[in-house]
């Protein structure tokens, strides 16, 4: 009855508005797909390698292959530093950071070797950047409560996800 | 002291105050309000604009006020630091909440 009236007065007068804010989509955040993403970058260097080996000739089929290979390799690796740059930006709080003080360093060697990925065909780098990335995972579902396993990813290259027991 | 309507935007309040509800708040002036924990209050922030939370402390001789919301999620101090007594425009003194539907 009361709300109905205030309701009324609303559409008439508008009252002001204070926002509640929550962070919209208010709390799907998940590093797995910024682990997958790496470990697509490990993927494609592998073809990349492949293809450098099967073909002594370069022509225009070597030449798509490649391209579409780098291409990917790119976006993937652009697309996890994406992934953990917005849980860092706005899942990370304070409190995590008073618990886990090395999350920044953390944070800022996946952005290194991300780049290293896209500028180079290292492998090792790749493999780092996807371990660093489980590193991350770790801390993220400790910040939810959750304990985590480490398996072998289903599909290759088989490296090792971290994964939330859930 | 002056009164005024204000109507809740947002659910970081839920399950207490949710999307909907109308608050009243009491605008008192900032030197004569001295804030506690667990008031409820409406602030301007400079760049979330005007804010609905929970204080959660107060600090620094009362200058300063940690606000927070009821969710992980929430946009408040634990994001955008203590706020100032100065930005708060009011306490809120009756709350109307939005029935069920």
């Amino acid at each position: 009855m009361i709300y109905r009236l205030f309701h009324i007065l609303d559409k008439k007068l508008k009252f002001n508005t204070a926002k509640a804010h929550c962070d919209i989509p208010c709390g799907i955040y998940d590093p797995i797909t910024a682990q997958i993403a790496a470990l697509t970058t490990v993927r494609m260097i592998d073809l990349i390698t492949d293809l450098e080996n099967k073909h002594t000739e370069h022509n225009s089929e070597y030449v798509n292959s490649l391209s579409r290979y780098v291409a990917i390799k790119e976006e993937h690796a652009e697309k996890a530093k994406h992934d953990i740059r917005v849980i860092w930006g706005d899942y990370i709080k304070a409190p995590h950071l008073e618990k886990h003080p090395e999350i920044p360093a953390l944070v800022h060697k996946i952005m290194q070797l991300g780049s290293k990925v896209r500028q180079t065909v290292d492998r090792e780098s790749a493999v780092q950047f996807v371990e660093a990335i489980n590193q991350f995972a770790e801390i993220f579902w400790e910040t939810k409560g959750l304990t985590t396993k480490r398996a072998k990813a289903p599909y290759g290259p088989a490296l090792e996800f971290v994964y939330p027991n859930l | 002291m002056i009164l005024g309507v204000i109507k809740v935007t947002g659910n970081s309040l839920s399950p207490e105050y949710n999307d909907g509800d109308f608050v009243l708040i009491a605008k008192i002036p900032c030197f004569l309000f001295n804030a506690k924990a667990g008031d409820i209050v409406v602030f301007e922030h400079p760049v979330y604009g005007q804010l609905i939370k929970k204080v959660d402390a107060v600090l620094e001789q009362g200058d300063k006020i940690f606000v927070t919301g009821n969710h992980e999620q929430s946009i408040d101090s634990r994001h955008f630091g203590a706020i100032s007594k100065h930005a708060i425009i009011g306490k809120v003194i009756w709350h109307i909440k939005k029935p069920a539907s």
